[in-house]
């Protein structure tokens, strides 16, 4: 192809994800290394408001000429990736006991064990689906193949307030398991609080997992197959050494697709829990910009969050790539 | 998001607003934001009814309006909203950072016209600033039923409801957890805190400074109080916000706790309830026998800010109708307003005598929202025991800290300073 049909060829999604991923990266990053804060002073004013009239002390914006509040802005380095990390001067007090755990490292922790429960059950039981639809007769596979899909379909807010109606104080869960002498409390400790989220994001996220599997057992060759039955070879042998490998490419698709979904985790920690007991590292960033109200912070906390991502995609991305390389 | 699901859907039950609008003079685009609850709702709608050839008005509800309105009063070009819907806290902020513009020339052209009631203006050294049109305030409910059966009177301090708690969770079968209050982390927990701090007279900061002084003997005192009453509350608590506590009266599971008084209505929501009739309303309790009612007053109002698009004659107009008389009378049930054409009704009884009681008014620093949220994040260590209350509230001083000299309310140390211009 020559090079400038190429060009005209990816263009204009070149040009899309240029304006859309890549310049709000690049100022994501210029965001996290500023600071811009408001001029105050204290000033006496009278107050009306309808509980009464007071004499009040305000900190109120110096403003300029324009009537627009002064601002300092500048340039802080590395400062708020080092507040976002807990790293503070030695003088400071370590954390001990009578210290909070640093939050992005807790929210990290969560992440991390959030995308590495869910990974396996999401492709064991994705796998498991697609082989048992693969296997029901045809006038049944429509309607299996509707009903494993609807968790996916909902839209992720959704979803989790329909599973936080079933687990929460009086919701049908935890009443059924009292009928039978077990009494639950999803959001009492973080064991429990953890594993709902847990259990929400497989039942979520399952279904895709079937559905591209169950699309890789229709190319499965059957004359390999065959020829691996003439060989003698068991069910799990036909299995283990063709279905397999050649579902391979997928599994790998899917672990790629999974790691970057899982690290992204929110919706659940936002509905379910509202943070208590656990949280992601998209909801600490959520709740940076949205409750400190600093867009620089929220930043930086942002730029950490993409590292971590860009670590944990890098085997699966040299995989890939040696593989593209390979095909070419 | 919840309950703004819950605000949508009640407020679809809202009787209409009459807004008449006949009288608007101008034109444009007129794009207003507010959070999304039932009286916003009926609210909106009313301002939307004003929409004609020439004048096209959208009213954006979102549970982000806060961040949304900041963002837009505060960007360096125009404002993608002519006005707002507000609480007290938001429209500190706001004004603290000189981004409303006054209304004072707007009222007194039309004060008569929308008959704008003394008592709605909002005044900063004589300037009007927002218009507000209802207020609100936590207030105790509790089970008449209950209380009747077995002979308790209404509690009037935190102890007394702890002892009638424990009263109730002896006797009543049918109530395992007695108190239900919001002490999700965030928000919730943090406004409980500021409830029982200041009712315990204590600060959230030192006089005429923006620096922390939650962190001393009545902060701590406030988490004891919190604490003794964990044991008469669902384990969930947690993560109970008012959407869960709403939930646990309705369906009979709690006996009393303080929520907000915009939730009332919805206990006789015979769809919802299986309590119609039920609950009563009476004062938040005092953190200390004869203090002031543990709560705080807040009103809601609507504000324009410097930057706008559009006509401001307009806007206001636009904004007064959808607050006229009319529209108060037509959405009596939905907010305890402020205009006198408002007929309290059982609903308010708890806000008014908690108004009667002496309870505060929300702290209007511009910087109090950094500390409650802060305090908020933490608090719940303190709750499950991970931290010491003095720990906890020492932990959210020093984050507090950090976030306000981030954000220029207090000075960074000179060293600092000098590194950062």
């Amino acid at each position: 192809m020559k090079t400038k049909t190429f060009f005209q060829f990816i263009g204009p999604s070149l040009a899309l994800m240029l304006v859309l991923m890549a310049a709000p990266l690049v100022l994501t990053g210029y965001l996290s290394v500023r600071n811009c804060s408001l001029q105050m002073e204290l000033v006496k004013a009278q107050e009306s408001t309808p509980f009464g009239t007071n004499e009040i002390l305000s900190h109120q914006a110096k403003l300029g000429s324009d009537g627009k509040a002064l601002e300092n802005c500048g340039f802080v380095g590395l400062d708020y990736y080092r507040k976002v990390l807990g790293i503070t001067d030695s003088s400071a007090p370590k954390a001990s006991a009578t210290q909070p755990k640093n939050e992005f490292y807790a929210a990290l922790q969560f992440t991390l064990i959030y995308v590495f429960v869910t990974l396996p059950f999401v492709l064991g039981i994705g796998f498991l689906l697609a082989l048992g639809v693969n296997n029901v007769t045809q006038k049944l596979k429509g309607m299996f193949i509707s009903a494993s899909l609807l968790p996916f379909i909902i839209t992720p807010v959704v979803a989790a307030l329909s599973i936080k109606w079933l687990f929460r104080d009086n919701g049908l869960v935890p009443y059924l398991l009292s009928q039978v002498g077990i009494q639950v409390f999803w959001m009492a400790e973080a064991w429990s609080a953890r594993l709902l989220i847990i259990i929400y994001g497989i039942w979520h996220v399952v279904p895709f997992a079937f559905i591209v599997l169950y699309a890789g057992l229709q190319s499965v060759p059957q004359d390999s197959l065959e020829a691996a039955t003439i060989d003698g070879a068991s069910r799990w042998q036909k299995m283990r050494f063709v279905t397999l490998p050649h579902l391979m490419p997928l599994i790998v698709f899917l672990s790629l697709i999974h790691l970057m979904d899982a690290y992204r985790v929110f919706e659940p920690v936002m509905v379910l829990t509202q943070g208590a007991f656990t949280a992601s590292v998209q909801y600490l960033t959520y709740f940076i910009l949205l409750q400190e109200n600093n867009p620089f912070k929220a930043s930086a906390a942002a730029v950490l969050t993409l590292i971590g991502i860009l670590i944990l995609l890098i085997p699966l991305l040299v995989k890939t790539y040696r593989e593209q390389r390979g095909g070419m | 998001m919840a309950s703004a699901a819950l605000g949508l859907a009640f407020g679809l039950l809202v009787a209409p607003a009459h807004a008449k609008c006949t009288d608007i003079k101008g034109n444009g685009d007129i794009n207003i934001v507010g959070n999304a609850f039932p009286v916003l709702q009926h609210i909106s709608v009313a301002m939307e009814a004003c929409k004609r050839r020439g004048l096209s008005v959208a009213v954006k509800m979102t549970p982000e309006a806060r961040q949304e309105t900041e963002r837009a009063f505060g960007s360096g070009g125009v404002s993608a909203f002519d006005a707002a819907v507000v609480s007290m806290g938001s429209y500190s902020v706001l004004r603290s950072k000189g981004q409303l513009q006054s209304m004072t020339d707007l009222v007194a052209k039309y004060r008569a016209r929308y008959n704008i009631e003394e008592r709605m203006l909002v005044k900063f050294n004589g300037e009007v600033m927002a218009i507000a049109f209802m207020q609100n305030a936590q207030s105790l409910y509790y089970r008449k039923d209950i209380f009747d059966k077995h002979g308790l009177s209404v509690p009037t301090t935190y102890a007394e409801m702890v002892a009638t708690a424990a009263i109730i969770k002896a006797r009543e079968p049918s109530i395992e957890f007695p108190i239900a209050q919001t002490f999700a982390k965030g928000f919730d927990v943090g406004t409980e805190f500021a409830n029982l701090l200041v009712g315990n007279g204590g600060r959230f900061f030192k006089v005429g400074t923006a620096e922390a002084a939650f962190n001393d003997a009545n902060g701590v005192q406030a988490i004891a109080v919190m604490r003794s009453m964990l044991p008469f509350m669902t384990p969930n608590v947690l993560a109970s916000n008012s959407d869960d506590v709403m939930n646990q009266f309705q369906q009979g599971k709690a006996a009393m706790g303080v929520l907000w008084a915009s939730r009332a209505a919805r206990m006789d929501d015979p769809t919802a309830s299986k309590v119609v009739g039920k609950i009563a309303f009476a004062p938040a309790p005092a953190v200390v026998a004869g203090g002031k009612s543990a709560t705080h007053l807040w009103w809601d109002g609507v504000v324009m800010p410097k930057n706008m698009a559009s006509d401001r004659d307009t806007v206001f107009q636009v904004l007064m109708e959808a607050l006229s008389e009319d529209v108060t009378r037509s959405g009596n049930d939905t907010a305890i307003w402020i205009r006198s054409a408002y007929r309290p009704t059982r609903f308010a009884t708890g806000v008014l005598e908690s108004i009667a009681a002496g309870a505060p008014i929300w702290p209007t620093e511009p910087f109090f929202g950094l500390a409650h949220s802060e305090v908020g994040k933490i608090l719940p260590e303190a709750l499950v025991g991970r931290l010491t209350p003095k720990a906890a509230l020492d932990a959210a001083a020093a984050a507090y800290t950090r976030s306000a000299t981030e954000q220029g309310f207090i000075k960074a140390p000179a060293a600092t300073a000098a590194s950062h211009p």
